[in-house]
């Protein structure tokens, strides 16, 4: 889960998956700032963050893959795995 | 599983730990300052880390090493706050949510392209980017969320 300069350098980045490519693994910046912008992240330092707001997050994440068009088990992961 | 306000008040000791200080506190710390038994802290840090498993201890430790969107064990996601680079994000998709941990300021994360070495840097405010450099930076995950869980060469 990095960043980089563009998509060219990750494909050149020696540990690059091939299985990531075809833009699979690919996110713009505004589309990761709004799936890591979720109302919950909001809350982390809440008193009551780990247990009011931590379990909304796989809902809300869920949420802004569907409206990027990431609805692949790549970007989706393990059901209910916040 | 412990009482989930306790888990409420060791996690937002952790967190604002890591805040604060750019360290995460050990459980002996967490213990005293929950006024609680030794061992009872150490079992309330386990259960904390079981309740947020996005976050992990060193193997074989009770050292937490990622406690997200920060992280306790150094990474390449150097993070500064009113020019003092004293934090680590736990990997770049986690970098763009640091901004939440310090409301009101410009949040700067610097960090080297894995491919050339050359700076990626991203500065944010409450949110919004504000600094993107260079303009094509992209974020990439390199073996989908299940299994990109816990491989640390890619975080």
């Amino acid at each position: 889960m990095n960043l980089f300069r563009s998509e060219e350098h990750a494909r050149r980045w020696p540990q690059f998956n091939r299985a990531s490519e075809d833009g699979l693994g690919f996110i713009r910046l505004e589309d990761l700032v709004a799936l890591f912008g979720t109302e919950s992240r909001r809350h982390m330092l809440d008193a009551d963050y780990l247990s009011a707001w931590y379990p909304r997050r796989a809902a809300e994440r869920r949420a802004v893959l569907e409206r990027a068009g990431k609805t692949t088990p790549f970007w989706m992961g393990t059901p209910g795995t916040p | 599983m412990a009482d989930p306000r306790r888990l409420d008040q060791l996690f937002t000791r952790i967190m604002r730990g890591l805040v604060d200080t750019g360290r995460a506190p050990h459980y002996a710390e967490l213990a005293r300052a929950l006024n609680v038994p030794l061992p009872e802290g150490r079992q309330l840090l386990l259960d904390v880390m079981q309740a947020y498993p996005i976050g992990w201890l060193h193997p074989e430790t009770d050292y937490i090493a990622s406690f997200p969107p920060l992280n306790n064990l150094p990474t390449q996601y150097r993070v500064s706050v009113r020019g003092e680079q004293t934090w680590f994000a736990q990997c770049g998709f986690e970098a763009t949510s640091v901004t939440w941990l310090f409301p009101g300021e410009t949040v700067r994360v610097q960090a080297p392209c894995l491919d050339c070495g050359e700076p990626v840097v991203i500065e944010m405010r409450d949110g919004r980017l504000v600094t993107v450099e260079p303009a094509s930076i992209v974020g990439h995950l390199n073996w989908g969320f299940g299994p990109s869980r816990g491989k640390p060469p890619f975080l």
